[in-house]
């Protein structure tokens, strides 16, 4: 690796979100000059596709160093300003997010037509775009809590985009409003945790958490420590798993998913939810994990709870599906069910296991947010084709309406199956491995609950095959031109299946990834890149 | 006898655990949605309070409360000055981030208001219950 591309990670690292922010403040005020309809849509796109070429800088570069880059804002060194950092996993998802934006962009500019400001439209979409990788980039957890906002606030705005429709604005203030909340609760853990620790960067909490546990061990440090740590995540889990959208917190999703612009729907399932999902992870496996004061007991008892509500709300999700009509309704369900199987298979180390079992969760927890992200985005982006040529979201209404875009049905229904699990899709080996996972560390119960969440599943998806493309047409649809817009949805039904058939490549790169950062190896190289980071700003 | 500023305190967190109560309250059992503003805000406002609390761990006795967070003498100041400083003065960083969670708040808030306000419009109410009926 040569010094210039590290040098151009390094950088990036810093640069991509405070540039992503600053374009997208300036479109609304580029528009008032270039009033051609398209242009806040062409102009998103090339802004998202520096995104996701500098995160796919990054990623290359942690991939191939295996050490996390540490980027320290305004040459402070880290515990005193905001710094990121930047280790395998959260590379991955940085990379994952900004291409899905890039597809979702593509998806909008398919849907302007029914935009009636689009520079806002856009405005919005690039600030969730800054909120997205904030959210993964930062390595500081009271930027965690701004950049959260951010994408919040995008959020809100984003489903209450068609503003004279009184679902949406329903929608969009039932969210807002417990959203508010909880990232507020999210401000008093943090606040828990500043004056625990003195400390806000994730790095340093880390370090100190390992000396804590040391000195608890061998009865130097007071077990206040373990009841300020364990009322600070507490405090702190809401809002992920608010986020994240996890039974009993999904009672959101259902109507944002519904009411917001089919291409928000796709990007709330596939970035706003991961962002969740991502961020409970990152304080119970890498700032507060097994050697810290909430290692002894709180944090096997949080993990088993996360296992049970992962369970309920992937059958919840799953039995709901079968019962909707509208279809939009319907693929929320099954993010709330795919939700809860990465919540199922994330709370892997709630009793201890060994490393090489922790690998293979986490690489199952990957390939599946991968999996689920692409499939979401091809089913909103094949069925909001489907609603537009019907007139309608509700399924009766669009029977047989897939007949007469076969192209479009064959992607729709690869993204079913692999949502369903069916070889050889991604989405089958997700979830292969996340069986695998408990049947490695001995836990019979969750492995069979995996597969009883993707069996329950099956009939919902199957209803949805069958009512859009199997069943007899029973009216005269009127049909919209669809172009060259369907090679779009038959590259991305081709990236699950090739994802799928090349998966042992895959699982060795996703695991390499996850060794380098979730595991022991993986803090001991979190904590190592703080320190370096420290002493090289300090001034060597 | 009570030490005052123990009794302030004292008091001052009870403060914070009925204003928390009572927001949660409001958040979830009351109906109007303004009324669902107001609790966010006071929630808010009571997350802030506490974060400027913390600034002020350094309070070691009534005699020696903690000093602003500014050396005025920089140029010729002792080591035990420095010392002194150090172990009183007040935390900034809280209210560094108490400053952004307002400015955050505030567009929160602009933005809850904006849809109550289009909520309004659109249903002539801002009841959940009415609204709730509405939808059928």
């Amino acid at each position: 690796m040569s010094a210039v591309a590290q040098g151009l990670a390094y950088d990036l690292t810093g640069l991509t979100v405070p540039v992503i922010a600053l374009f997208a403040f300036i479109l609304p005020l580029l528009q008032k000059f270039v009033k051609h309809r398209l242009f806040p849509g062409v102009y998103a796109m090339v802004v998202t596709l520096f995104a996701a070429v500098s995160a796919t800088t990054i990623y290359s570069h942690v991939a191939s160093t295996g050490k996390p880059i540490v980027y320290g804002f305004g040459g402070w060194p880290p515990p005193l300003g905001i710094a990121y950092e930047v280790d395998g996993f959260n590379a991955l998802l940085g990379m994952y997010a900004s291409w899905l934006i890039v597809g979702i962009v593509i998806f909008s500019l398919w849907y302007n037509r029914n935009l009636d400001e689009p520079e806002w439209y856009y405005t919005l979409l690039l600030g969730f775009e800054v909120g997205a990788l904030g959210c993964f980039y930062t390595g500081d957890v009271f930027n965690l809590f701004v950049m959260i906002e951010v994408l919040a606030v995008s959020t809100y705005g984003l489903i209450a985009y068609h503003k004279n429709n009184p679902g949406s604005v329903e929608a969009a203030i039932k969210y807002a409003i417990i959203g508010a909340t909880a990232t507020t609760i999210y401000f008093i853990g943090l606040m828990i945790i500043y004056g625990a620790y003195g400390t806000l960067n994730m790095g340093d909490i880390l370090s100190r958490n390992i000396r804590l546990f040391g000195l608890i061990e061998v009865g130097l440090a007071g077990t206040a420590f373990i009841a300020v740590a364990t009322l600070a995540v507490s405090l702190s889990l809401w809002v992920f798993t608010f986020k994240a959208g996890l039974f009993p917190n999904h009672f959101w999703l259902p109507d944002a998913y519904c009411e917001a612009p089919t291409p928000v729907s796709a990007a709330l399932s596939g970035v706003s939810e991961i962002v969740g999902v991502y961020a409970a992870i990152r304080f119970l496996y890498t700032i507060f994990p097994a050697f810290s004061p909430i290692g002894y007991a709180y944090r096997g008892v949080v993990l088993a709870v996360l296992l049970v509500l992962g369970f309920l709300g992937g059958v919840v999700g799953a039995l709901m599906m079968f019962v909707q009509r509208d279809i939009k309704r319907l693929l929320a369900y099954s993010s709330v069910s795919h939700i809860g199987l990465l919540f199922l298979a994330s709370a892997i180390s709630f009793m201890p296991v060994s490393e090489e079992v922790v690998v293979i969760a986490f690489t199952a927890v990957l390939a599946h947010i991968i999996a689920h992200g692409v499939g979401k985005l091809l089913l909103f982006a094949s069925s909001e084709i489907f609603i537009e040529a019907a007139g309608t979201k509700i399924l009766d209404d669009m029977r047989g309406i897939g007949r007469k875009y076969p192209l479009v049905s064959m992607a729709l229904i690869a993204g079913f199956l692999n949502l369903m699990g069916a070889i050889p899709f991604l989405g089958f080996f997700s979830k292969l491995l996340m069986y695998q996972a408990y049947m490695a560390a001995g836990q019979v119960l969750p492995a069979i609950a995996i597969v009883v969440v993707s069996a329950l599943s099956i009939p919902g998806y199957a209803k949805a095959i069958y009512s859009l493309v199997l069943s007899a047409p029973v009216k005269e649809f009127n049909g919209i031109r669809v172009g060259a817009y369907k090679y779009f949805l038959v590259l991305l039904a081709a990236i699950l299946l090739a994802a799928g058939i090349a998966f042992t490549h895959l699982y060795a790169c996703i695991g390499s990834l996850v060794d380098s950062s979730l595991t022991f190896k993986g803090l001991v190289n979190y904590g190592q890149a703080f320190l370096e980071a420290r002493h090289v700003l300090w001034g060597g | 006898m009570i030490d005052p500023v123990t009794y302030m305190l004292t008091l001052i967190i009870l403060c914070m655990v009925v204003n928390l109560g009572i927001a949660l309250y409001g958040i979830f059992f009351r109906p109007s949605l303004v009324k669902k503003i107001i609790a966010v805000t006071i929630l808010g406002d009571t997350a802030n309070t506490f974060a400027i609390m913390l600034g002020y761990r350094r309070w070691l006795s009534p005699e020696k409360p903690s000093i602003p967070p500014v050396l005025l003498n920089y140029a010729n100041a002792t080591k035990e000055a420095l010392a002194e400083f150090s172990a009183r003065a007040v935390d900034p960083l809280p209210q560094a981030l108490v400053l952004t969670a307002i400015v955050i708040g505030l567009a929160v808030t602009l933005f809850l208001v904006f849809l109550t306000l289009q909520i309004h419009r659109l249903y002539g109410t801002t009841d959940v219950r009415e609204i709730r009926k509405l939808r059928g």
